[in-house]
């Protein structure tokens, strides 16, 4: 399904609530990592209504910074 | 101190009437940061309870506590002193307690509490756990009170080179996390080296330990100290450990919830933003992963967590006497003139330091000394000098001596283009700033003072509040 944060087609279900009440679901993204859950704030789980600022849809991962650089291996 | 536990902790605040049950239903989002925030606020920081939420929508029967050490009230209890105790004087009973060093001692058992229940397939730490995003634009459900263990791959043996530091984690996936460690830090030296080997390295991530852990997690310790021995020589008694299911990382017996698993060698992953202590997020970055493979907790575990953001947030209680501390006795060693330093704004982007003038215009010399420490070379922004008999921790006084002592042509500094803390939202380039020196002490010879005499402070009264204050709760029964 489609990710409210990187608009590609990477999210999937990855949880319920546990005590079996229905209450809400989790969704995760494996392209961009975002998380949320179904009964969050429209401002959070809305595309449309999402602070455009916080938004990676025009974002490549390649292009993220590397926070700690891959050292070279060891001879 | 107890059982050095988290919920030896929260009973000694119960019973200092400092922890709340919060039982109404709440849903995780908006409603468990809401609680949060408005605990850290009551009193600006000062008196506000820690709080077990305890029934909260889709994870019925699990418990979420906020606030732990928050206010300056619960760090008192944490001290084992009057939860009316004053900044200053919990200050210095901090300082007696860290100068304690590193000799404490390590006791481990067997059978833990904290490994009472045992998850090895199918984890799933949103159902697992009662998470929930700390700040809306958070990129996910964070650990912010975490505290993370490794070794160094090179001396896996080698219990002083253990680390235990506090870094900010992401859950993704329902057994990955994505986590960011400095360079610089002692956790990044190990994995620094882990991926220059080619190996994963192995980690231990705790989550609701006693307050003393949280703070040693978070301290900036040398590389081969160890934080369970300053925890032990803090707390006056051992430190009880015991060892991870699939390795040889040592954890707190007593943790209520503890995560096992290995960094994802050489490889990077989204994470972020995340709301941070300056008040602002930072930006997304590729960090590293780390895949689960168990998580052991006590039975009915406590998940706990902090509510950062715009300050004061418990993240600034938790970092602020051992900044402060360590700088004080960083600077002392040179400069017995010093009398206290606080370092509580921003992890000490903003410092006010108390001294005497051994001569004219000392003070700036101290000041000079606290910006070329480790930690004030890239924090120490603002340097407030005050007098040594001004209480840096009481913002009343330290306002009277700028209004009082300050000739803005003679004693305020601006140093530009020195080291900046990139977290630092006006640090531009992030990692590049100024200094400010603001000199409010009294002049010394040979500078010479207009010539006027200033009211006596009063120290003897100080005995007359306690006496003032019990007539006071006399007054309201
Ligand atoms: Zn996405």
């Amino acid at each position: 399904m489609k990710c409210v944060r990187c608009l590609t087609d990477n999210a999937s279900k990855v949880a319920e609530a546990p005590d079996g009440s229905k209450a809400w679901e989790v969704y995760f993204c494996n392209r961009c990592d975002f998380v949320w859950r179904s009964s969050e704030e429209p401002e959070v789980i809305d595309p449309d209504k999402r602070d455009p600022w916080f938004q990676m849809a025009d974002v490549e991962v390649e292009d993220i910074p590397v926070f700690s650089p891959v050292p070279p291996l060891r001879k | 101190m107890g059982e050095n536990s988290l919920r030896g902790f929260l009973e000694k605040l119960e019973k200092a009437g400092q922890l709340v049950h919060y039982t109404d239903e709440v849903i995780p989002e908006p409603e468990i940061r809401r609680i949060g925030r408005a605990a850290v606020d009551i009193a600006a920081g000062n008196t506000g309870p820690a709080v077990l939420i305890e029934n909260i929508k889709g994870y019925k029967g699990k418990r979420v506590a906020i606030n732990v050490l928050g206010t300056w009230a619960n760090n008192a209890v944490m001290l084992g002193m009057d939860k009316d105790t004053p900044l200053k004087e919990q200050f210095y009973a901090f300082a007696e307690r860290w100068a304690g060093g590193s000799d404490g001692e390590l006791k481990w058992i067997e059978n833990a509490p904290c490994q009472e229940v045992k998850v090895t397939k199918d984890i799933n730490l949103y159902e697992l756990l009662p998470l929930f995003r700390v700040n809306k634009y958070d990129g996910g459900f964070y650990f912010s009170k975490a505290s993370v263990v490794t070794r160094d791959p090179e001396e896996p043996d080698n219990v002083d080179k253990q680390n235990v530091g506090m870094y900010r984690i992401q859950v993704q996936g329902p057994d990955t996390l994505g986590i960011q460690v400095l360079p610089f830090h002692d956790g990044g030296i190990h994995l620094r080296k882990a991926e220059e080997m080619g190996v994963a390295l192995p980690v231990a991530i705790c989550l609701g330990v006693h307050p003393v852990n949280s703070l040693m997690a978070s301290a900036p310790l040398n590389f081969d100290q160890s934080e369970y021995k300053y925890a032990a020589a803090f707390m006056g008694e051992p430190q009880v450990l015991t060892k991870t299911l699939s390795g040889n990382l040592d954890v707190p017996a007593y943790a209520e919830i503890v995560l096992e698993g290995e960094f994802v060698p050489r490889e990077r992953y989204p994470e972020g933003p995340f709301g941070e202590f300056p008040g602002s997020y930072s930006g997304s970055r590729r960090q590293f992963r780390i895949k689960l493979n168990a998580v052991t907790t006590r039975k009915n575990p406590i998940f706990e967590n902090l509510y950062v953001g715009r300050p004061w947030t418990e993240h600034d209680t938790l970092i602020g006497l051992n900044t402060s501390a360590t700088l004080y006795f960083q600077l002392r060693e040179t400069m017995p003139e010093v009398k206290a330093v606080n370092a509580l704004y921003q992890h000490g982007l903003t410092i006010i330091v108390a001294t005497d003038n051994r001569f004219g215009c000392y003070a700036k010399t101290v000041a000079m000394r606290l910006a070329s420490t480790p930690h004030g070379t890239n924090y120490a922004k603002n340097i407030i000098m005050v007098d040594g008999d001004v209480d840096p921790f009481n913002l009343v006084q330290v306002m009277w001596a700028l209004s009082t002592r300050v000739r803005p042509q003679k004693d305020v500094i601006v140093i530009p283009n020195t080291p900046g803390m990139p977290l630092d939202p006006c640090s531009e380039p992030p990692g590049i700033g100024g200094k400010l020196i603001i000199d409010a002490t009294t002049p010394a010879p040979p500078e010479i003072a207009r010539d006027v005499r200033m009211v006596d402070s009063i120290p003897e009264a100080e005995a007359y509040q306690k006496i003032l204050i019990d007539l006071q709760k006399k007054a309201a029964k």
